[in-house]
């Protein structure tokens, strides 16, 4: 029995409470979280064992196996260090670090101690999510990527969460180098940096604070960005984070030499985008048809999965939990590679460091250096 | 004498039915601090409080954007002290500056509309909590609260074990199982309540709560839950006959100045609900009629009852993949034919509501037709 632990007793956390529950071979032996209330009611519901206001306790008293991180992301490498030093395995929620070189670090440490990391990627795992990489691990693409588009939006004039962050000048995401954009863009850089070969790509990003939230008084936060992304290997990549565009966009674009696939998360859909062309009118008649047969086969497909009752929201979270527990116990290779964390954190630290016009804290390539030369 | 504007937008005279009285436990001039004072309820209080001849009142809001409403009033009191201060009660030092010398606390602020779980708790229990323990150990002198009054809900009742039927009143049980309830409103109030009396009692601070059945009025243009839901794209009446427990923004805010200021009545529970409660049928017909018209769909008691069963038999043998948001403990809050009283409220406070059913409802329906929210 994999005995776990949850450091962080917030909204997320209740996402991993779920999702743990439902695997077998495991059992969430205690949890903690610096406000103790916060602690006792997330022990209640779903009722777990011990309950915790400090981290030291419970990694002595309870000796868990994994810790789940589902704190706020500064605090993400400070805690996965010290549970790391206790012997543990750890997942931390995304943004996995505040910077690239944190994330090397813990990684580092990791490896020295013989133990494992994840991040909290879980959207790479969702049922249509695994069917796109399927489909792209197949060649249906024809050979690498040549080009992507990630979307991912979010409605942030209709969200609890942004009255929370909107009405309080000391919230913590407000602290972040990159504030909102640091606590959500993750899922969408890491679906680019999975298909990226190189190492080192240049990146260019713009972002502004939307006219919506600067109507209401709000000229601090940057919910509106878009980047572009070029890797060694000539991927390149389109990034789109918008609050205010509808709809909504959860997309992945995958285009290669031959075909292109596309995955929209909130529909929970695949679609195979075909390269090549009917001849003449047959252009303008097939293709609506073979698409609306698509989208059917996605419907029964969908259909399927929640009558087999294998269609929960959190299913993603799920299949990364179960697969980095099974990578625990078997030694099987991790969910997420540590190079796309490290890639996925090196992006990221780009972005922000152009956002705020000043270089990221361990990075030593000046990121405004890169744009002449893709541009030029 | 100053003039104040009441929440229809008249104008008024200081001097009326709400002047303070000899069994009151304050004076004009005590410190009275206000949380969520520029809520839907909140803004109506400070009015009543000032109607009453209050002096001195410090009202905290969370978001600047709404301290406007505030400042204004302040603006049209005259020589009465309004304090306006933007703050989160799960800062502690914002606690601590709120809390400062107050002598009376009104805690309205609390999660509302939030569906996570941990969200409402943490804006309901650990911020009341925060502001307790701030006002019973002050940094700095002597405690001076001397009574803390919160707002919770009807929702927080259990009813199951009564009969179709029955009288819910102060008396009724508290749902025990409060994650259980399906949703993370009942679930904070619950706790709210039960914080509030674990830390009140530990720090000796006398304490009242009150529980309002569902407030309506002008700025809360949403048809009560108790009505029905529109979650599948038709109306679907589930109330039908039952009695609504609704009660007018401005009578809510009376009772809840009034909790304050009663002598004798600490650590009492109070709920608020007006008199001639309409069926829901009757609401419906007249939200059609004076809001707009719409198609809704009438579902007997059985039937929303079968339905909560299952989908909560079903939440739980799919493992959460529908969360249990309909389940047989919500039926019997929410569409149980349940009978209310406002008799403990009378006969305790001196409470009657200043605005009868059918005027109150006349106000509501012209806001919603009128967009005025």
């Amino acid at each position: 029995m994999l005995k776990v632990g949850i450091v962080g007793c917030g909204k997320i956390a209740d996402a991993h409470a779920a999702q743990i529950g439902r695997i077998p071979g495991c059992e969430i032996v205690a949890v903690c979280d610096r406000e103790p209330l916060m602690a006792r009611q997330l022990a209640e519901r779903f009722p777990i064992r011990r309950h915790f206001g400090d981290l030291n306790q419970l990694l002595e008293q309870s000796r868990p196996d994994v810790i789940h991180i589902t704190t706020p992301p500064q605090s993400h490498f400070e805690i996965a260090r010290q549970c790391l030093e206790a012997g543990c395995h750890v997942y931390v929620e995304k943004p996995f670090t505040l910077y690239e070189e944190e994330a090397r670090r813990l990684i580092d440490l990791a490896n020295a101690k013989g133990l494992k990391l994840t991040a909290g990627h879980d959207h790479q795992f969702s049922h249509a999510a695994l069917r796109m990489r399927a489909l792209a691990g197949s060649g249906y693409l024809g050979g690498p990527p040549v080009h992507m588009e990630s979307y991912y939006c979010y409605e942030l004039g209709a969200s609890d969460y942004a009255g929370a962050l909107l009405g309080d000048k000391k919230h913590w995401v407000r602290r972040l180098p990159g504030k909102l954009l640091h606590n959500i863009i993750s899922h969408g850089i890491a679906r680019i940096a999975e298909f990226l070969s190189g190492a080192d790509p240049q990146v260019i990003a713009h972002g502004f604070t939307s006219p919506f939230l600067k109507s209401l008084g709000e000229n601090e936060i940057i919910d509106e960005l878009r980047v572009i992304v070029c890797d060694e290997d000539s991927h390149t990549a389109y990034f789109t984070f918008s609050s205010q565009m509808r709809p909504s966009l959860h997309q992945f674009r995958l285009y290669g030499p031959k075909n292109g696939l596309l995955l929209d998360l909130h529909q929970e859909t695949v679609i195979k985008l075909r390269g090549g062309r009917y001849k003449s009118y047959a252009e303008k008649f097939v293709p609506p048809v073979t698409l609306a047969g698509q989208y059917l086969g996605n419907l029964k497909t969908n259909l399927g999965s929640f009558l087999a009752n294998d269609f929960h929201m959190k299913s993603g979270m799920k299949y990364l939990i179960e697969s980095f527990y099974r990578s625990i116990r078997e030694n099987t290779p991790l969910p997420i590679s540590y190079r796309e964390i490290l890639l996925t954190a090196r992006i990221m630290d780009d972005i922000f460091a152009q956002l705020n016009r000043e270089p990221a804290r361990g990075v030593d390539r000046g990121a405004m250096r890169l744009q002449p030369a893709l541009i030029d | 004498m100053h003039n104040v504007t009441d929440s229809n937008g008249n104008g008024r005279s200081l001097q009326n039915e709400f002047a303070l009285s000899a069994g009151e436990l304050f004076g004009p001039d005590d410190p009275i601090l206000i949380t969520g004072a520029s809520g839907f309820i909140g803004i109506r209080l400070v009015r009543n409080l000032l109607d009453r001849g209050f002096r001195n009142l410090r009202c905290l809001t969370r978001l600047p954007g709404k301290a406007a409403k505030l400042e204004a009033l302040r603006d049209h009191a005259g020589d009465t002290r309004i304090q306006v201060l933007t703050g989160n009660l799960l800062a502690r030092e914002d606690c601590a500056a709120a809390t400062r010398d107050v002598k009376l606390i009104y805690h309205l602020a609390a999660g509302r509309g939030e569906k996570s779980f941990p969200d409402a708790y943490m804006n309901s229990v650990v911020a009341t909590r925060n502001l307790i323990e701030a006002a019973a150990e002050p940094a700095s002198g002597p405690r001076s609260l001397q009574r803390l009054v919160t707002v919770s809900s009807f929702a927080v009742y259990s009813n199951r074990h009564k009969p179709q039927g029955n009288l819910l009143d102060e008396s009724c049980s508290i749902e025990a199982q409060a994650h259980l309830c399906g949703d993370a409103y009942s679930f904070a109030k619950i706790k709210q309540d039960e914080i509030v009396a674990e830390y009140c009692n530990r720090f000796g601070i006398p304490y009242v709560i009150v529980r309002p059945g569902y407030v309506l009025g002008p700025g809360n243009p949403a048809i009560t839950g108790r009505v029905g839901i529109g979650t599948f794209g038709i109306f679907m009446h589930l109330g039908g006959f039952n009695s609504l427990p609704i009660t007018y923004v401005d009578n809510c805010a009376d009772a809840i100045a009034l909790a304050g200021l009663k002598r004798g009545v600490e650590g009492q529970a109070f709920n608020v609900v007006d008199d001639d409660l309409p069926s829901s049928w009757k609401f419906l017909r007249a939200y059609k009629r004076n809001v707009r018209s719409f198609k809704s769909i009438y579902v007997p008691h059985w039937l929303s009852y079968t339905g909560c069963y299952l989908w909560e038999r079903y939440s739980t043998w799919s493992e959460g993949q529908l969360d249990p948001v309909f389940n047989h403990r919500l039926w019997h809050r929410y569409w149980k034919r349940t009978r209310y009283s406002n008799r403990k409220l009378k006969t305790q406070l001196g409470w009657t509501p200043k605005v009868d059913m059918t005027e109150g409802l006349r106000r509501y329906f012209e806001s919603c037709g009128a967009g005025r929210v």
